[in-house]
């Protein structure tokens, strides 16, 4: 999304400023093109705020400080195909590159492969409406441009694996739940509607830690390090929403005409069972979507 | 949005990465959030994108002299040897106990709810019956011991011998009469004679543990021979030490051999933040500073260890200001909401630079939107929060009421009222001469006009002395205001 002069919200003064900032110049990157970025991400964010709140100035005036400019006049200049910006960007950001794709592939070779695959990317070898397109171009700003690259890499890395795991990795795939104990599921129908129903009123935080816990299997530590919390705190709302869960699901498969044995049994009477046996409802449920919930845009 | 991925739409990168990166508003996390909920590729994303965590740093060790290599082979079977002596004096320790005078402690259940053979047993010790049911449960009441004088010393004796015995089935017995009965108290009294050896203090102790009924122990029933109850409470041993440590405690402290169940139950609610500063590259930053303010002004502070680590625990919940800083390092300041019984774990990230920034990021996700900050300030505004912020040490050993700063040159208050001067960025302090009647109350650094600036040029221009344009000015408790546009020489004015 490109703004015509008319929309500019800029000023002349503080576009001067964060361009003079940024160090667009060193990157080739003029005053009226980074002006244009920051009016653009500034738009398209509407500068950090809920969609539908009015902006004032001081508060786009925050907005566009708050930006990594260096960075964002780095990946402006490259997008833009100037010389200079991505002999900086290749000093800066080879290695880290290289190292991070290494990692999450695991393997020296696949993660040359998969950086050598984002670099051709990243130089605009595509062309939308006739025009270069270069996904940098999507860069806002408001995180690194280390994190950006990351989370590209991963994208990519995430596209291999299901294009590969249609074939071969299947095998990796843990079945949902024995042969025998499936029927007995299935015998259960009401369960994975109250499973449904229960999950419906979960908040979002609860449903990710459900998911990435017994879905994904992801550790305790794994997890806050993405929700930035101590594991321990992790630990407690996990074992706090598992509970819940648990209660809830009870609660409604006894609404649902099942007597509490029936109900218990339904969930496992051991309660060491009961993380194998949710894990395996939300398993069953991952396939089909939570209806009432509106999916990320 | 992303084409790549699955059918569906998906966030871009740009998205996942500010969302990973925790800049995200509260909005746009929990739309996050849900969408991770259910997706599992971009979940699969989401953790492939964590940095792998970096091995600590290794610092080189400096060569070990000859005599280090030379009693290296003493010192380790030395060390060893040593280990075993503890182990063993620890073992010894509580059959010694009974050779101590020690307090002994009864567990007396209502008359009603007491079983037979308990009472049997009492009533026989009371008396001064020649031996103790040994098949019985024994229950002495410290009271009573005390109370028969010399001429239960046979008697102490032989209780002892049966109870240290018998000192399973008593703790079951006790374990067993507190379960029974739901008021079961807990009397401790000091044992005057101190002629009478007693070793029930150590089962009592180990039944009072298993029983776990103590927690029914009201302050105002134990006698505490002086001793403050909340010093008590604090030297009690942990409930899941042993016997034998207990009793070792409570033989060296004399203490009760009781455990009373600690009251306070507020830390529970406190709240902590750990975490590493590192700069770009992940590399973590040792002896940074890391000060956290509350919403009334109240700083704490810590300084990274050698793997950029920090801790700052037993917080109240609320909102607080983190800044962390290092030396070669550009200030990052971030805003955190702490939830009760929380713990925050952060990751700053220090760019290299000389120039301060300070960047406002709401942790913590709520209702209301949040907006993310930051700006390049200079001159003044970033002397002053360079100065705020840095781990600083007066001579004078007193805490700092107040910082300013301009460029390297730091002015400090004391709590004493003593001024500071730093020409270097707070590395060197020398006082300042007081050339003004009265107390300091508070130092500024203000923009100042050329006339000062040219009455006070600095003998040295280059000493990194306020510039054109600033001025530092202090207050007395008189009144007066000084100026000094190099904090070392001051007129008043």
């Amino acid at each position: 999304m490109e703004l015509g002069p008319e929309n500019r919200l800029l000023s002349e003064k503080l576009g001067e400023e964060l361009w003079r900032a940024a160090g667009a110049e060193l990157v080739d990157v003029s005053r009226a093109e980074f002006a244009e970025a920051l009016d653009t991400i500034g738009a398209r964010d509407n500068y950090g705020l809920d969609p539908e709140k009015h902006t004032n100035e001081r508060q786009r005036e925050m907005f566009w400080r708050a930006l990594h400019l260096e960075e964002l006049a780095l990946a402006r200049g490259c997008a833009l195909g100037r010389e200079s910006a991505w002999r900086r960007f290749l000093a800066q950001y080879r290695e880290p590159l290289t190292r991070a794709a290494i990692d999450m592939t695991g393997s020296a070779a696949l993660g040359e492969e998969l950086v050598s695959a984002i670099y051709s990317e990243l130089f605009g070898l595509t062309e939308r409406e006739g025009r270069r397109w270069s996904p940098l171009l999507r860069y806002s700003g408001r995180g690194s441009l280390m994190g950006w690259l990351r989370a590209v890499l991963a994208q990519r890395r995430v596209d291999q694996y299901r294009k590969i795991g249609r074939e071969t990795e299947l095998g990796e795939i843990e079945p949902a739940a024995a042969v025998s104990e499936q029927i007995e599921l299935e015998k259960l129908g009401d369960l994975r509607v109250a499973l449904k129903m229960t999950l419906s009123e979960a908040s979002a935080e609860e449903r990710f830690l459900l998911s990435a816990y017994y879905l994904d299997q992801h550790t305790l530590h794994e997890m806050s390090r993405v929700l930035r919390v101590h594991e321990a705190t992790i630990s407690r709302k996990l074992k706090r929403a598992t509970e819940r869960l648990r209660k809830q699901l009870l609660g409604t498969l006894k609404g649902r005409g099942l007597s509490r044995r029936a109900a218990e049994e339904a969930l496992g009477t051991d309660p060491r069972d009961v993380d194998i046996n949710l894990r395996k409802l939300l398993q069953k449920s991952a396939g089909d979507p939570i209806p009432d919930k509106e999916r990320q845009g | 949005m992303n084409r790549n991925l699955q059918l569906g739409i998906h966030p871009d990168a740009d998205k996942i990465s500010v969302f990973v990166e925790g800049a995200a508003t509260a909005r746009e996390q929990e739309k996050m959030l849900a969408h991770l909920a259910e997706c599992a590729e971009c979940r699969k994303a989401v953790f492939l994108i964590q940095p792998h965590e970096e091995p600590q740093r290794v610092t080189a060790t400096p060569e070990k002299g000859w005599m280090w290599r030379w009693l290296m082979p003493v010192g380790l079977p030395a060390a060893a040897l040593a280990c075993g002596l503890i182990a063993v004096l620890i073992y010894i320790r509580p059959h010694g106990v009974s050779k101590t005078p020690q307090q002994m402690a009864s567990l007396r259940p209502p008359e009603t709810a007491r079983p037979g053979p308990t009472a049997a047993l009492s009533s026989n010790l009371v008396q001064g019956a020649p031996t103790a049911n040994a098949d019985r449960a024994p229950s002495i009441n410290s009271e009573q011991v005390t109370g028969s004088g010399g001429r239960q010393d046979g008697l102490a004796a032989k209780a002892a011998t049966n109870g240290s015995r018998q000192e399973r089935p008593m703790a079951s017995g006790l374990n067993l009469l507190t379960s029974k009965s739901e008021q079961a108290t807990a009397n401790v009294a000091p044992q005057k004679t101190g002629a009478a050896p007693s070793i029930v203090g150590g089962p009592v102790t180990d039944a009072a543990r298993l029983s776990g009924g103590i927690s029914t122990v009201t302050v105002s029933e134990l006698p505490l021979n002086g001793r403050d109850f909340t010093e008590l409470q604090q030297l009690q041993p942990a409930d899941t030490k042993g016997a034998a440590s207990q009793n070792a405690l409570a033989g060296k402290k004399e203490l009760p051999a009781l455990q009373i169940q600690a009251a306070s139950a507020q830390n529970k609610t406190l709240a902590g933040i750990s975490g590493r500063i590192t700069d770009r590259t992940g590399a973590v930053i040792a002896g940074g500073t890391v000060t956290l303010r509350d919403a009334t002004g109240k700083k704490r502070q810590s300084t990274t260890g050698t793997d950029g680590s920090f801790h700052l625990m037993q917080l109240q919940a609320g909102q607080y200001e983190l800044t962390a800083t290092a030396s070669g390092f550009k200030t990052s300041q971030q805003s955190i909401e702490l939830k009760p019984s929380e713990l925050a774990m952060l990751q700053p990230v220090l760019d290299v630079g000389a120039a301060s920034e300070v960047v406002e990021a709401e942790a913590v996700s709520s209702a209301v939107a949040v907006q993310t900050e930051s700006a390049n300030v200079s001159g003044q505004a970033v002397a002053e929060m360079t100065g705020a912020h840095r781990a600083i040490t007066l001579p004078s050993g007193v805490g700092i009421a107040e910082t300013v700063s301009h460029g390297k040159r730091f002015l400090s208050l004391d709590d004493a009222g003593n001024l500071f001067l730093s020409r270097n960025g707070g590395k060197k302090w020398k006082k300042v001469k007081p050339q003004w009647a009265g107390k300091v109350i508070r130092i500024e650094l203000a923009s100042g006009s050329v006339s000062e600036a040219a009455a006070q040029k600095p003998k040295d221009e280059t000493s990194g002395a306020a510039g054109e344009g600033a001025v530092f000015l202090l207050t007395t408790d008189g009144g007066t205001v000084w100026s000094s546009k190099d904090g070392a020489h001051w007129h008043q004015q």
